[in-house]
């Protein structure tokens, strides 16, 4: 498992039953400076997001922002430039440009816009597809009943360390890349 | 009735909501084999319309909006329920629609595709349905933006495509939950589907975000897609359909409609595959609310539309609402106000909308009604229009009646097939239902 990493990183994973040891196992870490750890968890819980993002938005809405405001654009362009395109067919009377009937377009067009962008963002920010993903993700407790603590990334030197804290906090497993297992007694 | 949480693990839940996927009870197939016949019935009867012309529709020239469009109608109103309990409920955070949404938006989804059918059924030379759309062509022809069917195709699409990807978003999660319980080619299928969804926290933070700007999105979208169906006919100057009534009478017919076919569809795959854990009386007895609610405004707007016609003193109004009352087609009204208002009225009685079979039949009734109710609004203004020498008797065609069976084996075929494949039960909004497991307490973090 370790082969493909440089040979200067160490792959650490624990597995928690209990969403309170996680929490306190991402406390503690935090606290001791460890950084570059990821989170999974069979379901979204806005502890984690809280213990991890400290109240940070997501900027996925900035792209629902970004699609709304090109989809009324958009929403106008297409409907006054057609139909300043042909001014002499005047349905109804209506002014060539008229925004009272073209407004229905534009909102569709904003929800749209916005819609797509929103999915889009999403995929950017979640780094979708994860097919490539580590393989210490891939475990399938983790959309079971189980939540996972994952450094992909580690410092060998910081071994002793995190495998203590982790330990300590109550994880059901903790493993190496080495394959060195941890077995912690009445978790 | 009290919230009634799954009394399950998240290991459990997993398991009892996919093991649907790995057995189809004989009921399951015996329905799949009806909804298929149907379906050939239906693609026999638009065959024979495209061999023949529209002459084997049953339409005249006084009535040109018949079956096809009342069909349309019925099925985009059916489409309405699903986004409006998987988003508005989710914006204002009520917690029965957990067990209820995804089915509800499978519903929404189908309801859609399958109305999508109708225009290019009523077109005829179907092969011609790209001239609903502006593209750039060598004469610069543009369609007409400020006609009212033109914000229809503009409103359907858009609504069709932003539950599309609600839907297919809101199922990562639970396809990631099948592809770890699945093996082989199955696996493979279900990783590439979730797009190797591994549940980290950098996937829920985003995809929470972007979950709650498409709820956000798609709230005023369920308001404003049969608003627009509904300019389709208060835009025209005919008796019976001018009127400013319309948008909030058709959403109301709606979500009536939608969260009456919710119980319907619902309630025996509940029976059939056995979830009663998360799909229970408390959900179908909120959707029976809901169903009261929207009964209401309707009965209301029903009173008010033949009130105005008096008040107004408009003699083609009075005309046409007292001929639908007492014309040709009586039967249709007094049909529509049964169904629509009189029936749901017995779930004023707890004891009523918590007793499945009442849910059930009554839920049946409403879909009859609402088609009903779309039948005297579409034939009657046009078959009893300003001009009494263009005064028609139309009823639908054999041809016509295939087609409107045919779309019931249509939605109910992709219904049954999206059961048997993805989870119909959103697994990782149940999880957040229970109890999450913890040693101590989750207060003292």
């Amino acid at each position: 498992m370790s082969a493909s990493l440089p040979a200067e990183t160490l792959r650490i994973k624990a597995v928690y039953g209990h969403l309170d040891c996680l929490l306190t196992a991402i406390e503690r870490l935090k606290h001791s400076g460890f950084q570059g750890f990821q989170v999974t968890s069979p379901l979204p819980r806005h502890e984690i997001e809280e213990a991890l993002y400290e109240g940070r938005p997501s900027p996925v809405r900035w792209w629902t922002l970004t699609g709304a405001v090109t989809g009324i654009v958009s929403g106008f362009g297409i409907t006054s430039l057609t139909a300043a395109a042909w001014p002499m067919a005047n349905p109804g009377g209506k002014p060539v440009v008229s925004l009272p009937t073209f407004a229905v377009i534009m909102f569709e067009c904003t929800i749209l816009f916005g819609g797509l962008c929103t999915f889009i963002g999403m995929i950017v920010h979640t780094g979708l597809p994860a097919w490539g993903i580590d393989k210490a993700l891939q475990d399938p407790r983790f959309s079971d009943d189980k939540f996972g603590l994952v450094f992909t990334g580690a410092n060998p030197g910081d071994r002793e360390r995190i495998v203590a804290i982790l330990q300590a906090t109550g994880a059901v497993e903790v493993t190496t890349g080495d394959a060195t297992v941890y077995e912690v007694p009445n978790a | 009735m009290e919230a009634v949480r799954p009394n399950v693990g998240y290991g459990t839940a997993n398991r009892d909501i996919i093991s649907v996927l790995h057995r189809a009870p004989v009921a399951y197939l015996v329905a799949i084999a009806c909804a298929l016949v149907l379906m050939s019935f239906g693609g026999y009867a638009w065959y024979q319309q495209l061999t023949w012309g529209m002459g084997k529709a049953g339409t005249n020239n006084a009535t040109f909006w018949g079956t096809y469009i009342v069909t349309f109608v019925f099925w985009i109103g059916i489409g309405h329920a699903g986004t409006l309990i998987s988003a508005i409920l989710f914006l204002v955070r009520s917690r029965w629609r957990t067990g209820v949404y995804r089915a509800s938006e499978a519903m929404t989804v189908f309801a859609v595709m399958t109305a999508g059918l109708f225009p290019v059924l009523h077109l005829g030379r179907a092969w011609q349905v790209y001239y609903f759309f502006p593209y750039p062509n060598q004469r610069e022809l543009w369609v007409n933006f400020k006609s009212p069917l033109m914000w229809d195709v503009f409103a359907i699409s858009t609504y069709f495509t932003v539950s599309v990807v609600f839907f297919y978003i809101g199922m990562l999660p639970d396809m990631a939950v099948v592809r770890d319980h699945s093996r082989g080619l199955l696996r493979k299928f279900y990783d590439v589907l979730c797009f190797g969804w591994r549940g980290t926290d950098r996937q829920w933070r985003h995809f929470m975000a972007a979950y709650g700007f498409f709820a956000a999105l798609a709230a005023p979208l369920v308001l404003s897609v049969h608003s627009v169906v509904s300019w389709d006919f208060a835009m025209a100057n005919t008796a019976g359909w001018h009127s400013t009534i319309f948008p909030p009478y058709f959403v109301a017919g709606a979500i009536f409609s939608g969260c009456a076919m919710v119980i319907t569809l619902l309630m025996p795959m509940t029976m059939l595959f056995g979830w009663k854990e998360y799909v229970n009386t408390w959900h179908f007895e909120n959707l029976a609310k809901m169903c009261l609610l929207t009964s209401g405004i309707l009965t209301y707007a029903y009173g008010m539309e033949h009130f105005i016609a008096w008040y107004s003193q408009n003699p083609h109004e009075q005309e046409i609402f007292m001929w639908r009352i007492f014309g040709d087609y009586d039967w249709a009204f007094l049909l529509m106000v049964f169904c629509n208002c009189v029936a749901p009225l017995v779930w004023y009685f707890p004891k009523a909308r918590t007793h499945w079979p009442t849910l059930f039949i009554v839920s049946l009734i409403i879909n009859v009604g609402m088609w009903m109710e779309r039948f005297n609004i579409v034939v009657s203004s046009t078959a009893h229009s300003f001009d009494p020498a263009m005064w028609r008797y139309y009823w639908p065609s054999g041809t016509e009646w295939g087609v409107l069976a045919g779309s019931v084996g249509w939605f109910c075929f992709w219904f049954l097939l999206f059961a048997r494949v993805m989870p119909s039960i959103a697994i990782s909004e149940v999880k957040e239902m229970v109890a999450p497991p913890v040693k101590g307490s989750l207060g003292a973090k």
